[in-house]
């Protein structure tokens, strides 16, 4: 059945290549990207009722149910928002028909192998569907074509195809301890073999196998030093797939290293796989943290601030125990929403000024107001202020650290948080108040991209005040897959 | 035998390093390859694994003749210079490759004590021939001497898959077979279009983006 989910990007993405008018080509895409959201909704459903659904191959359990919601979510989300931005950029005659049509395939192919990454149980088709989300998401970084995109889109096609091929290598060595141990099956890959025998798996190799996938896998994740690619392909994308990149596909390789370390926690206790992961998060947010302050262009600063939020999650997974990998798992929905929120802003700025510099827009407010409103809670929530859900989620992860005796974790964690509440603030206030530089004209570019950043808001505000019941049930499950939760 | 081929294939990689102009070096990798598929086929016949010759007529089919030859039809077409541009001496980069393969036996001697007997080489070897592929992807500057650097790489990859454990499950290494044979053709059309706006395939003239 898990197929039928996997066929509906695939679908779409055919139609959308069949159609040659505008208005086809986005009521196909938006009634796909909502048909693919219900049908999550319903296996999540499934999955919390009867427990985890195993097809051969495929697999859905409770971490890959909460991690797809979030990719078909903001896919959802991504689609309605490209209906009003490529709109508008077509309508300005920035590219043809063809080139429209070239998205939206491209769009829900994207969405196909991020779905793929989070359903496969084998663990050598999460690499090949990880491996996928790079070649299909390279075209849209490509998208437009200019000297810039096409040296982004050039980093990041290898630098990711090289962190990918270490992890490959990563996936070989843990398919070699596991041979030995079940002998040749086919299924001697598959995660849930894996974690089944874990304790009689090579020490040795896991070790060198996690180090590998950790720096592979992380490459994709953005934590630095491997993220070199991501503020260049983050800034020269189309603003959908900026949002998308930032809030799911980091995600879905974050889920890559999830399963291996969950696999390493059992076999080689907390300690080693968990220690890692922090080391790369306090690194990753405090690197990050630096060029946020000195960021000049707005789509950079967002995928900075990506990156340090990536940071951020693994030190929740790295911390471990019931608050930090609660508060990471949260954090990961919280990031993508208010990531995404943010970048959709940015993209109605774009669009009508033309400029990504932060010291060319000023006073947003006086003649951009619904869409400076927002930009201004998307940054108050992105900076993990209450009452939104990043605030929760930051602040169960600081509870781990400091319950767990990690003092010079939890004090650099919070010091660096304030540092990028301050940056933050000056660089998206300075764009939202003063004085516009020039007469503008008054009024926004699209209604449409106006309500999805309501919708995304109002869901942030929501979760900072209470979780759904059917959400907490799905987070406690997919928590209490991680060691270590007593 | 096997050992022979795997040295084979290191000779391959070191031999990549050593090339000048980029047909030479496509025509090292073709080599390289068909040295790994006839590995792979003693593997199979040793084994008697009808699966790994799958593997081993794949590799040289695919690694062996249709990607050197998207290559040279990518080259053809764009009419470009055919010079390598090593950012180090060749000399120098055969030093650095030797010292590349003697690390790669060095990380590999705590894990090899306990493989199985015919491959134990092989780990090491594959380790070095991923070392000294990741190598010339940094050493050298043009968009697809890069390429052929990831593909050595894989090349290393697919050595220890192949001597470590026999082969991955077959679905696994069909789908790898393919995400490769997709991202050199993406990374062909990438090449083109670097080459129509920068009118040279040197990456090094890409250097807009920065903080």
């Amino acid at each position: 059945m898990i197929e039928l989910l996997l066929v509906i990007p695939v679908i779409t993405a055919a139609l959308c290549y069949l159609m040659n008018r505008r208005r086809a080509m986005e009521i196909v895409s938006t009634i796909g990207a909502a048909v693919l959201f219900v049908g999550v909704l319903l296996f999540v459903a499934k999955v919390l009722e009867d427990g985890p659904i195993y097809e051969g191959a495929l697999f859905m359990d409770s971490l890959s149910a909460y991690v797809l919601l979030i990719v078909a979510f903001m896919a959802f989300i991504g689609a309605v928002y490209s209906v009003g931005y490529m709109g508008h950029e077509y309508q300005e005659k920035q590219f043809g028909l063809g080139r429209l049509r070239y998205y939206y395939t491209f769009f829900h192919i994207f969405i196909f192998t991020m779905m793929l990454v989070c359903v496969s149980n084998s663990l050598g088709i999460m690499w090949i569907a990880i491996e996928s989300t790079t070649l299909a998401s390279a075209f849209l970084v490509g998208f437009y074509n200019k000297d810039t995109s096409l040296e982004a889109a050039w980093k990041y096609i290898i630098i990711c195809s090289v962190g990918i091929t270490l992890a490959l290598l990563g996936i070989i060595l843990a398919y070699a301890s596991s041979v030995s141990v079940v002998g040749e099956s086919s299924n001697a890959l598959d995660w849930t073999t894996l974690r089944s025998i874990a304790d009689s798996l090579d020490k040795d190799l896991l070790r060198i196998a996690f180090v590998l996938v950790l720096v592979g896998y992380g490459t994709k994740v953005g934590l630095v030093p491997m993220h070199t690619w991501l503020p260049d392909a983050h800034s020269q994308a189309p603003t959908p797939i900026s949002a998308l990149l930032s809030g799911v596909l980091l995600n879905c390789a974050m889920y890559g290293i999830l399963r291996f370390h969950i696999i390493s926690t059992e076999a080689l206790g907390p300690g080693f796989s968990g220690s890692l992961l922090l080391l790369f998060g306090v690194i990753s947010m405090v690197v990050a943290a630096a060029f946020i302050i000195i960021a000049r262009d707005v789509k950079r600063l967002l995928a900075y601030s990506s990156i340090e939020h990536m940071g951020i999650i693994a030190i929740g997974f790295g911390l471990g125990g019931p608050f930090g990998v609660y508060g990471a798992l949260l954090h990961m929905l919280n990031h993508a929403m208010a990531k995404s929120l943010l970048f959709f802003g940015a993209g109605n700025v774009l669009l009508k000024l033309k400029t990504k510099i932060m010291e060319e827009v000023r006073g947003l407010g006086q003649h951009m107001a619904a869409t400076a409103a927002l930009l201004f809670i998307g940054m108050l929530a992105l900076a993990g202020s209450p009452p939104f859900g990043l605030f929760i989620s930051e602040l169960s992860i600081l509870y781990a650290a400091v319950t767990q005796g990690q003092v010079v974790v939890g004090a650099l964690y919070l010091l660096v948080l304030v540092v990028i509440f301050a940056a933050l603030l000056w660089h998206i206030g300075g764009m939202v108040f003063g004085t516009p530089s020039e007469r503008v004209q008054p009024g926004e570019v699209s209604r449409l991209n106006i309500w999805v950043m309501i919708v995304l808001a109002t869901a942030l505000l929501v979760l900072g005040l209470v979780i759904p019941g059917p959400l907490a049930s799905l987070l406690d499950a997919a928590a209490s897959l991680f060691g270590g939760m007593t | 035998m096997i050992n022979g081929l795997a040295a084979l294939v290191l000779l391959g990689a070191f031999a990549a390093v050593s090339c000048s102009r980029m047909p030479a070096l496509v025509r090292t990798f073709a080599f390289q390859s068909i040295a790994l598929g006839a590995l792979a086929a003693c593997v199979a016949y040793f084994t008697d694994s009808p699966q790994i010759y799958v593997v081993a007529v794949l590799t040289i089919g695919l690694k062996g003749f249709v990607i050197p030859r998207m290559f040279s039809q990518i080259m053809n077409r764009i009419k470009v210079e055919k010079e390598v541009d090593p950012l180090l001496s060749i000399p120098s980069s055969l030093l650095v490759s030797g010292g590349l393969a003697v690390l790669a036996y060095y990380i590999t001697e705590p894990l090899i004590t306990h493989g199985e007997p015919i491959t134990r080489n092989a780990l090491a070897l594959s380790l070095a021939v991923v070392l000294i592929g990741f190598f010339i992807m940094i050493s050298r500057r043009k968009a697809i001497t890069q390429v052929v650097g990831l593909l050595i790489m894989e090349n290393g990859l697919f050595m220890a898959a192949i001597s470590l454990t026999y082969g991955m499950p077959l679905i696994v290494e069909l789908g790898i077979f393919f995400d490769v044979l997709v991202a050199v053709l993406i990374m062909g059309v990438f090449a083109f279009r670097i080459n129509n706006t920068f009118d040279s395939l040197d990456t090094s003239f890409m250097r807009r983006l920065r903080d």
